[in-house]
């Protein structure tokens, strides 16, 4: 069973993207922000991060960034699911090394779509 | 303001213009406060309502999904249960849309917060006994001073409060790099 790592500060966010992960198969843990999600991801190997951009302590992209710096983390897809939109904020999360960026509100269909094809 | 062959009468105005401006100074701060608690308990109660409602979808998602395990696949039952599913997946879609508001709260609060720092400032500045109170330059020199405070306030209440734009046209929207 794959594990995946979700990060968001809202716990109403954590719960959909669990809900919807764990309905279809997945096993989901979660962090509450960046430097708890670089602290689970540390203890514990992930098949893929699901991170929001703007959270206390540390933001997405910088979750990013200190994932990539670790070795088993080199080639780990990391999606950031966000509300933030604008194509300068996706050119960052592109250069930070994340695989993909979506949008909020998501549609959960999408989600697992995407979700499945980044862990192919 | 005019020259007036009696000093102490320049003086005089100049102190109540003083004293005018901590007043407005003062009310607008303690208005700010209010806003500032109630976007704070806004910001508590959206949490709140949100959390249990998603709490309470998905249980009623949980128990949809296992009776349509346990319901034959070509029934009418599963159709139904399916369609059930298919609301409640939308319903938790638009429940999303707590995250953004909260955003956008959270901004306004910055300003506010922000604002009401540079506020407290220029009270400050009217803290003190003013040297030399019969004569009018003192006054204006406070006044001058804490005038320059709201205005830097004013000036400087959108830097860091950055609200996400929410553009519905790029919600839901995937970029794959």
């Amino acid at each position: 069973m794959k594990t995946i790592l979700a990060v968001d500060d809202s716990a109403t966010m954590r719960e959909m993207v669990t809900f919807v992960l764990e309905s279809a198969g997945y096993r989901v843990i979660e962090a509450e922000d960046g430097a708890q999600g670089l602290d689970r991801a540390s203890a514990q190997n992930v098949d893929l991060v699901i991170t929001d951009q703007n959270m206390p302590n540390m933001d997405g992209l910088t979750l990013v960034r200190s994932l990539r710096e670790l070795r088993d983390y080199k080639s780990v897809p990391i999606l950031l699911l966000t509300t933030e939109s604008s194509d300068s904020m996706k050119s960052q999360g592109r250069a930070a090394g994340a695989t993909g960026w979506l949008v909020k509100p998501f549609d959960p269909a999408t989600l697992l779509e995407v979700v499945q094809k980044v862990l192919r | 303001m005019k020259t007036r062959p009696n000093g102490s009468t320049d003086a005089s105005d100049a102190a109540k213009a003083a004293d005018l401006l901590v007043t407005v100074a003062s009310t607008l701060n303690e208005r700010l406060a209010v806003t500032a608690d109630e976007l704070a308990r806004s910001q508590a109660l959206l949490r709140e309502a949100s959390e249990e409602l998603m709490t309470a979808f998905r249980g009623a998602a949980d128990r949809i999904v296992a009776a349509q395990r346990g319901a034959s696949a070509a029934s009418e039952k599963s159709d139904e249960y399916g369609i059930v599913l298919d609301h409640l997946y939308r319903a938790c879609q638009h429940l999303q849309s707590h995250d953004l508001v909260n955003q956008l709260i959270d901004a306004q609060k910055l300003r506010v917060d922000k604002m009401r720092e540079k506020l407290a400032q220029a009270l400050a500045l009217a803290a003190p006994p003013v040297v030399r109170p019969d004569q009018a330059e003192p006054w204006i020199e406070r006044s001058r001073a804490m005038l320059d405070c709201i205005v830097a306030g004013i000036q400087q209440i959108d830097q860091d409060a950055r609200a996400p734009l929410g553009d519905k046209h790029r919600a839901g929207s995937v970029d794959l790099f």
